[in-house]
């Protein structure tokens, strides 16, 4: 017993040692990106307060950009009502129609969020948003900028969130080239933060080089066609009957200012669906 | 004594709110990456019993870990640096009573052996952090370089911290 003690006493510092070892070893591999605990994120209480706090100052960087890409987004989006709303009214004169347009089946609702926290040099990246489960923020909802996709919620704390940013290596998206029916799977491959990579795409899938990819609409989290980058080359797939798009991405993961969290009115809806699969 | 406990647990907070705050946002050519918060670890008194120099490493590395949503790595890398810290120390300095109650640092140990520590830390840390994090992920040229340019670029900042903060107003 005694020399158990000694031994215990001799050795203690590198039980401590082993101990810590250990502890950062179970919490590297057993993390789970899904579902993992709020304390251990950027979302939780100290970490969201702080970046809150610096976020008052940073917030002001980037502005002129960030103003000029909103203005470009207003014009463009100005001239796509004045013309719906013309061909509204042609179609009116044309057809007199006494049913109502049926407002309540809006599918999808915006919630406008403010980025708090954000990284792009790991290869599982994160950013944090300022808005929470108190605002209606649930996790797996889909967040996009004025530029396009950039990631998903996936914690959420009651006023703020984390999101996976496009920019994580687990993380996949389900896209299309622009105006087509070909469909690929979007992810990021660590290093330059301004290009991912379409893969999965059939070999007879034509297109362009400036093409734009966009979602596919066939996850819950994003409607169809958000842009996510433009197509800049060909590379050679593992397998012959595919082959993998590099895509430039068209959201600026740098300095990413307001952000809009997507919420889907159907989803509770399509989630019951999936519980007849046969398993 | 508790002088110095505050001036530690100072260093502390500053250490992990400039590395989030700051040095986070940093990547240099996508590749330069500094990790500055290491300098507590390096500024520990040479003396200093070893297992409160892992719990401190530890919880250090924990603290960055939940701010950046890396969880586990910079905790690993931390404890496992805090293990070799003392044989770095003396592989350029005398085994003596003198220089083991020092606090590392250029007015202790001079200049160039103040260097050649700081260096073999930072750079024995980097490659340990990104060997760790990009283990499933980049090759090993793509962790060479990374560890090359962030301990550049960290060696520079810290270098450069160290002749602004006097020895003194530290330990």
């Amino acid at each position: 017993m005694r020399n158990l003690l000694n031994f215990f006493l001799k050795y203690g510092t590198w039980f401590i040692f082993a101990f810590y070892v250990i502890v950062s070893c179970v919490i590297l591999f057993t993390y789970n990106a899904y579902h993992s605990s709020i304390y251990f994120s950027s979302a939780n209480a100290v970490s969201s307060s702080v970046y809150g706090a610096s976020s008052e100052i940073t917030g002001y960087f980037n502005l002129r950009e960030i103003n000029r890409d909103l203005e470009e987004n207003n014009a463009r989006l100005e001239n796509e009502v004045l013309n719906l709303r013309h061909q509204l009214a042609e179609l009116n004169t044309l057809i007199s129609d006494s049913l109502e347009f049926d407002n309540s089946k809006v599918r999808y609702d915006y919630v406008p969020a403010t980025v708090i926290n954000n990284n792009v040099r790991h290869p599982k990246n994160y950013f944090s948003i300022n808005r929470g489960s108190n605002d209606g923020i649930r996790v797996g909802q889909g967040v996009v900028d004025h530029n396009g996709v950039v990631g998903i919620v996936n914690v959420t704390g009651k006023n703020t969130a984390r999101v996976i940013s496009l920019l994580n290596e687990t993380q996949r998206f389900s896209v299309k080239i622009k105006n087509t029916d070909y469909i690929g799977s979007l992810s990021w491959k660590g290093g330059d933060p301004s290009v991912a990579y379409m893969e999965e795409v059939p070999r007879h899938t034509k297109y362009q080089v400036g093409d734009t990819v966009v979602t596919s609409g066939y996850s819950l989290s994003f409607p169809a066609n958000i842009p996510v980058g433009v197509i800049m080359n060909r590379i050679k797939g593992a397998d012959d009957n595919f082959f993998i798009l590099k895509v430039r991405l068209t959201p600026n993961f740098k300095s990413l200012g307001t952000v809009r969290v997507i919420k889907d009115n159907f989803k509770e809806s399509l989630d019951s669906l999936s519980q007849h699969d046969i398993p | 004594m508790t002088n110095a406990v505050i001036r530690y647990s100072l260093l502390f907070i500053i250490c992990v709110l400039l590395q989030v705050l700051i040095f986070n946002r940093i990547a240099l050519f996508n590749v330069a990456m500094p990790v500055i918060f290491i300098y507590f670890i390096i500024r520990l008194p040479i003396n200093l019993k070893l297992s409160y120099v892992f719990t401190l490493a530890f919880f250090l590395g924990l603290c960055v870990d939940i701010f950046s949503d890396t969880p586990g790595v910079n905790a690993l890398a931390c404890t496992l640096i805090a293990s070799i810290r003392t044989p770095i120390y003396y592989a350029y300095m005398a085994k003596d009573d003198i220089t083991s109650r020092l606090t590392p640092g250029i007015s202790t140990m001079g200049f160039i052996d103040y260097s050649k520590y700081l260096l073999s830390f930072i750079v024995i840390y980097c490659f340990l952090v990104f060997t760790i994090e990009y283990f499933s992920f980049a090759d090993v040229k793509g962790i060479v370089i990374l560890s090359a340019a962030s301990s550049a670029i960290t060696f520079v900042i810290l270098l450069a911290a160290d002749s602004l903060i006097p020895v003194k107003s530290i330990a």
